[in-house]
């Protein structure tokens, strides 16, 4: 099949003959200023982190990675960072596809409210997650003081199981994408052929996701590789690569060792790169223009299990922001339950502005974000110009990055007297850039699982009837794809409103953003008040969530989701 | 979208030129709380200075401070552990200073160079959890002595000296007050009881606060602030005596503004500043004060001398790479 694909594509190109030359122009130039655009937000820091892991006291030279590798430690905190991530990897594709599956393709009840209970660990500061974790299972948490429980959750089980949930949404995102459409001929044919749903569900769904799977895998693996957040708050003496970063850099000043395992960290994209080319090159488009959308039959038995299934889930999802949320209503968790607006009075620097600076960013985030990510979907699915293969590359390349890491690549880049960008340091435009780049990853496959699922024979009708590449962009696949782009956008907000280790490095007196408020109340010790922030932090992605759903619902387009 | 960027991007340009000609930026490690109190003195004193502060971890503002080198920042450093400021990467970027009252400030709390000077401290303390204590049927401890008794296993929670000057200070201290050997055997016996290292110096009292733990080995500010909160926990000053850190304000030698900096520094040491450290800390370098109710209600003794390990700050700088290393290869996990 893939070889009729290629077939066709190729036919469409001889068919855009007059078109070409413009077309061709187009394409390049787009191509040119995406990679361009890359080569200084993200290539450069990238490069000075590198250089920077070359740097030894004897002059450049390997001599860094000789020390980290002889380092049996660095070997025991591989072998961690690898265990603990496949297998919340695999927990949170597994447990997020069945949850996809349930929302897409049965009828449980009240499916807005499930689709949006598991995007809370995106809604707020990981922070967030990590303290709901110890309030509810810590060894002084709701389940052992209350309940009698005695759990212990500090190590391997305590990091697996937050890295389960933190990463569970980006998986759910992306298979939620892949699930949504579907040709309702094939399973048509499939029962009429007497197969059983077991069947048609190994043989057509399952093939049909690939790619969704693929991403959703590399995507969670990579979040997880990479999070520090979690590791150090619940990991206990259960060290990662991503802890030992912050370890080297941050407790001990040793750049170019940190930098050295920033650089092994880079390992999985590169892998995982190679993987996910292989599997996608066998994707198919789902929809065609011949497509028969598909439509979900009545199945009791099977709405009831999902059911069952997917208010579990929820009530995971709702617990820990709940605990959270009460903490941050009482005078003192859990010591003192009576009810207190007392953490709401925010005494940290500069009081709330970093909350409007941070919604500032924020929008700015998603506009910009969006257009980049999708442009770079575009250039690399829809336009074959040489440039097409390092920009898929790099285009995922981000999310295999620690935060932490791109920030000081950032720095190192930017506050550079000989870079002629040296006036953005210390600007928020600088911030802005970071955000997006940083989370171009994930922005970038969601566009590209959908622009897969557009058949290309869209394409080639518009072509055949005089649609230039932009005019085709404009009148055919936008209107396609908007849905996605507005829950793209939605996606560069929230991560916007809520990152923090990429930003530490570079905020000023003047660009203070919230996440780094919530840490530094965190870090002096007003957990709650900490807790307030986030819960504030929350509301305001709640209610930008709230408005863009007003927004679609004034412009008539009621059924679309908005968080794909 | 792209143009509206680089409009974005010029204005911020346009905006940061410095607008006021005393106008700094000062990079803290005082905590959130206390530097936004001086902070309105000092505005007070000098209302046409402009202080553009930023609050960092010390950790966290050591890797900013390094990650800058190229084109620093800030103009001045205020109230930063002064056995990071040694650190080679950051003491040269320093510029020798005496500020105007430096007087006031006895020599040992000064570099013999005038690179920095220090005019506040902190000692290390134990957050100890009466409840959780209750709940276990332990005895409080008092000494770093008594936390070798098994009983307390898996309760004890202390820093991680690589990423944590006060860990740093309470590894340091047990060695120079029991000497090498007999310290790394003690610390080595301690190990045994320790549940966690945790990478900051507050997290272990915020740990025993919130019940997680019984004993977290901390520092003396953050324990008094955590009683004053509301959690069950008591101060303990292990018997053996309290290491102990300055906190050190210094010039920045690429400050583009110096006379301004300058003139901050100077404040630093008046007695306007001297009488509000008393309010927020436990170790003023500046002789003459009285300490606060809330300090000795939460156990501190009138004069902190007593209770202080004579610490030998030079030896602890120097020997910190050392002491790091094989704290390591011995207990990282």
């Amino acid at each position: 099949m893939s070889g009729a694909a290629r077939t066709a594509a190729r036919r469409g190109e001889s068919r855009s003959l007059p078109a070409l030359t413009s077309d061709r122009g187009i394409a390049l130039l787009l191509s040119a200023i995406m990679a361009g655009l890359m080569l200084v937000f993200l290539v450069m820091p990238v490069a000075a982190i590198l250089l920077r892991s070359l740097d030894t006291q004897a002059g450049p030279g390997l001599g860094n990675f000789a020390v980290t590798f002889a380092d049996p430690r660095f070997w025991d905190l591989l072998v961690n960072s690898l265990t603990v991530s496949l297998l919340s990897s695999t927990l949170a594709v597994s447990l997020a596809y069945l949850y996809a599956y349930a929302l897409q393709r049965s009828n449980v009840p009240l499916k807005p409210l499930l689709r949006i209970v598991v995007m809370m660990p995106l809604f707020a500061p990981s922070l967030v997650q990590a303290q709901g974790l110890l309030l509810l299972l810590g060894r002084n948490g709701a389940f052992n003081r209350f309940l009698g429980f005695d759990l212990d959750i500090y190590g391997f089980w305590g990091v697996a199981l937050a890295n389960t949930l933190y990463t569970f949404p980006y998986a759910f995102l992306i298979l939620s994408a892949a699930l949504a459409v579907a040709d309702a001929r094939v399973y048509e044919s499939a029962t009429m052929l007497g197969a059983r749903p077991g069947r048609i569900f190994r043989t057509v769904t399952l093939p049909a996701t690939r790619y969704g799977i693929a991403a959703a895998v590399f995507v969670t693996f990579s979040l997880s590789v990479t999070d520090f957040g979690n590791a150090i708050v619940i990991g206990g003496n259960f060290s990662v690569l991503a802890t030992e970063i912050y370890n080297k850099v941050i407790g001990q000043g040793q750049f170019a060792l940190g930098a050295v395992i920033g650089v092994v960290l880079l390992a999985p994209a590169i892998v995982s790169k190679l993987l996910e080319k292989r599997i996608s090159s066998r994707q198919q488009a789902q929809m065609t223009d011949k497509s028969v959308p598909l439509t979900t039959r009545a199945n009791r038995m099977r709405d009831l299990v999902l059911s069952g299934y997917c208010y579990a889930v929820m009530i995971v999802f709702l617990a820990i922001p709940g605990i959270v949320a009460t903490a941050s209503f009482v005078k003192l968790w859990p010591y003192n339950m009576a009810f207190s607006l007392k953490h709401y009075a925010f005494d940290v620097q500069n009081g709330t502005e970093p909350l409007w600076n941070s919604v500032y960013v924020a929008l700015a985030t998603a506009g910009l974000g969006v257009t980049i990510a999708t442009v770079s979907a575009i250039v690399v699915q829809k336009f074959r110009t040489p440039l097409s293969g390092p920009l898929s590359f790099l285009a995922i390349l981000p999310s295999s990055i620690p935060g932490m890491v791109l920030g000081l690549g950032y720095v190192l880049a930017f506050n550079n007297p000989a870079n002629p960008l040296n006036m953005m340091y210390g600007t928020l435009a600088l911030i802005i850039f970071l955000y997006v780049y940083y989370n171009h990853a994930q922005a970038f496959l969601i566009a590209s699982t959908s622009l897969k699922q557009i058949s290309s024979s869209f394409d080639e009708a518009s072509t055949m009837l005089g649609g230039g590449v932009v005019r085709t962009f404009f009148k055919v696949t936008l209107p396609l794809l908007w849905p996605t782009l507005l829950g793209v956008g939605v996606f560069f907000f929230m991560r916007a409103m809520v990152s923090l280790s990429a930003v530490i490095f570079l905020i000023t007196p003047e660009t203070q953003v919230a996440a780094v408020s919530v840490l530094q109340l965190a870090d002096r010790g007003a957990v709650n008040q900490a807790a307030a922030f986030s819960m504030c932090i929350m509301a305001i992605v709640i209610a930008c969530l709230l408005i863009v759903r007003l927004v679609l619902w004034l412009a008539g387009a009621k059924s679309v989701t908005l968080i794909r | 979208m792209d143009s509206k960027l680089c409009i974005t991007a010029l204005a911020a340009l346009l905006l940061s030129v410095p607008a006021a000609a005393d106008e700094i930026t000062v990079y803290t490690s005082y905590e959130e709380d206390e530097a936004a109190r001086f902070l309105e003195l000092a505005k007070q004193d000098m209302p046409d200075l402009e202080v553009n502060m930023l609050r960092l971890s010390t950790g966290e503002l050591a890797a900013r401070i390094i990650a800058e080198k190229a084109n620093p920042q800030h103009d001045v450093i205020w109230g930063f552990a002064a056995s990071t400021i040694v650190t080679p990467q950051i003491e040269e970027t320093l510029e020798a200073y005496r500020p105007k009252g430096i007087d006031a400030v006895p020599k040992e709390f000064r570099a013999a160079d005038d690179k920095w000077f220090a005019v506040t401290g902190y000692m290390a303390a134990f957050c100890v959890n009466d409840e959780r204590l209750e709940k276990l049927g332990l005895e409080k401890p008092t000494s770093w002595k008594d936390l070798l008794d098994p009983k307390y296993k898996g309760e004890i929670v202390m820093p991680n000296p690589a990423s944590s000057g006060t860990g740093y200070i309470q590894v340091s201290s047990l060695l120079q007050m029991m000497g090498e050997d007999e310290g790394w055997a003690f610390l080595e016996k301690l190990d045994k009881n320790v549940a966690q290292y945790i990478k900051s110096g507050s997290k272990p009292c915020h740990a025993a606060s919130a019940g997680e733990f019984a004993v977290g080995a901390s520092y003396d500010m953050r324990a008094i602030k955590n009683i004053e909160e509301g959690y069950p926990i008591s101060m303990v000053i292990p018997a053996e005596g309290s290491g102990n850190e300055l906190e050190a304000n210094a010039l920045v030698a690429t400050s583009k503004n110096k006379e301004a900096a300058k003139r901050f520094l100077d404040w630093t040491v008046t007695k306007t500043a001297a009488d509000a450290y008393l309010e927020w800390k436990a170790i003023v370098t500046i002789p003459g004060g009285t300490m606060p109710q809330r300090f000795l209600d939460a156990g501190l003794p009138q004069d902190t001398n007593s209770v202080l390990h004579p610490t030998d700050f030079k030896a602890a700088a120097e020997d910190r790479k050392d002491i790091i290393t094989t704290w390591q290869e011995k207990f990282e996990r």
